[in-house]
């Protein structure tokens, strides 16, 4: 689903290389922690798989093309396969809970019937419902990044990213985003979260990507972040 | 799927400048000041324009004839008058005939010298040119001419009417160029506020995989609808000014001052204002997107 082949980033000429040498390969239905202390290139990584970024070295695929190569007229299509979910949730906050979610069918393009069947179901999954009116405003933080999780998935993409979702939650709350997260997972879609979470990274025991300093230092099935660090 | 972008698309304009109105109000008012003033310029424009057009049609070349001029030499300049390029009518005026208008001018106060007296007027050609301008030179041309006693055609006072036609032209379409110029820029960083202000927005939307024109549909209306009201609204001003003005000038007797007609001048406003208040609009606004797209 994703291959990374010797890819590197460098953000300007003569600039220190932001990823270097990064080989790996994830496949369907997998779920991946890419860990890292801040600046180790998670986010940058994020980026170029959904080509926020272009590569400058080497070769990175996603659903089995070249996004290097990708026209520029072909990213929202790219970007319909791939749900995003961030840490500062990126909501529409004078906008309700179902528009916000609605918002991501619309612009694929859905039917309003279409929208009006799958969206309460979607909430429901994430334990909004009965918060559909809400303004995104009145909702609490965790709340907030449901929506952001229900708005990933309500496309039925095949793969989430999530950059640092638990980053501004407390610790409760970012284990029910987790959890979240892991049932979107067991229902046949790949996750790929960067995190500097340990906790959280010990108690899912997933594949684990280690980065540091823009190197992939660490590739473990069932890893744990104490490992490297 | 058309259908519903565009119900999304429409919705998603009247929304953006709902939520947006107080910005889209500046933005507006922006374009309508501006407008205002370019209109303004142009209704004075076109009136100046209008007088000294009306002024300069009157320009006629008059030449007198010696008194004792042939018949042979006075048909001669009469033929080399009507043959030259310039010229569009000549006529003939006797000395008779001249004294017939003099004695309507002065009605009854040249009694008395219409018999015993000697004529002394002088007949002449009276001669019009295609372009009023071209007196100046036909008069030189003319002035050596056999059996021409004088050429007159208003010296001094007809150039400095076309110098002043001229400077007034050029000066108005240096002003009108350059109010033009500021209102792109004006409406162009105006808008660009109103983009900054939804970046969070576009952004979103490239996220969730929306293509560029999606984006910007109702940036483009919006500008669209923004430019239009900011062109009409000026229009409605200056129509009822000129009206005002219109009456005033005829309660006060200032005929002279040959105003273009209110529907005329409107009309002209109208076929420049609202194309230039609308492309304004989109320009401003789709333009000053370009950035927040390359996501």
């Amino acid at each position: 689903m994703i291959e990374a082949k010797n890819l590197g980033m460098r953000y300007g000429r003569g600039k220190q290389l932001a990823l270097e040498d990064i080989n790996f390969f994830i496949d369907r239905n997998e779920f991946v922690f890419f860990v890292g202390s801040s600046g180790a290139g998670k986010s940058t990584l994020m980026k170029l798989i959904i080509r926020e970024l272009k590569p400058t070295e080497g070769l990175l695929k996603v659903f089995n093309r070249d996004v290097g190569r990708l026209p520029r007229h072909r990213l929202p299509y790219l970007r319909r396969n791939i749900g995003m979910v961030f840490q500062d949730f990126r909501l529409m906050e004078e906008r309700t809970v179902q528009d916000n979610v609605a918002f991501a069918m619309i612009v694929t393009g859905s039917s309003r019937r279409e929208i009006k069947r799958r969206v309460p179901g979607v909430l429901s999954m994430v334990g909004l419902e009965g918060k559909a009116k809400a303004k995104i405003t009145d909702l609490s933080g965790g709340e907030q990044q449901r929506v952001g999780v229900a708005r990933a998935i309500i496309n039925r993409p095949a793969m989430i990213l999530a950059d640092e979702p638990t980053g501004n939650l407390d610790p409760g709350t970012a284990l029910d985003i987790m959890n979240l997260l892991h049932t979107v997972n067991l229902r046949g879609t790949t996750v790929l979260v960067a995190t500097h979470n340990r906790e959280i990274v010990d108690r899912f025991k997933k594949r684990v990507l280690y980065l540091d300093n823009g190197r992939l230092v660490g590739d473990e099935q069932k890893g744990i972040y104490t490992n490297v660090h | 799927m058309f259908i519903n972008g565009f119900i999304y698309i429409v919705g998603e304009t009247l929304n953006g400048l709902y939520r947006n109105r107080w910005m889209c109000i500046t933005s507006t008012g922006v374009v309508m000041v501006t407008l205002l003033m370019l209109g303004l310029f142009m209704v004075v424009n076109l009136n100046v324009q209008h007088i000294t057009e009306a002024v300069k049609e009157q320009v006629e070349m008059v030449v007198y004839i010696e008194e004792d001029a042939d018949r042979a030499t006075v048909e001669e300049l009469g033929r080399a008058l009507s043959g030259h390029e310039e010229v569009t009518a000549v006529a003939y005026v006797s000395r008779e005939e001249h004294m017939g208008r003099l004695q309507q001018q002065l009605g009854g106060m040249l009694e008395g010298y219409d018999s015993g007296l000697e004529n002394p007027l002088l007949a002449s050609f009276e001669v019009k040119t295609a372009d009023p301008e071209a007196v100046v030179g036909l008069a030189s041309e003319f002035e050596a001419y056999p059996g021409v006693a004088a050429v007159f055609y208003g010296r001094g006072y007809v150039e400095d009417l076309f110098a002043l036609t001229r400077v007034v032209q050029i000066v108005g379409l240096a002003l009108m160029a350059g109010l033009a110029i500021t209102a792109v820029f004006l409406v162009s960083h105006t808008i660009k506020l109103t983009v900054l202000m939804r970046q969070r927005e576009i952004t979103i939307m490239k996220y969730v995989g929306a293509t560029n024109w999606f984006i910007r549909w109702p940036f483009f209306l919006e500008g669209l609808l923004m430019g239009f009201v900011g062109a009409v609204l000026p229009l409605g001003i200056l129509h009822y000014l000129y009206r005002i003005f219109a009456q005033w000038i005829a309660a006060n007797e200032l005929m002279f001052i040959n105003l273009l007609p209110l529907q005329a001048v409107i009309s002209e406003l109208a076929l420049y204002l609202v194309p230039l208040g609308v492309i304004l609009g989109i320009l401003g606004s789709t333009m000053s997107m370009g950035r927040f797209l390359r996501v």
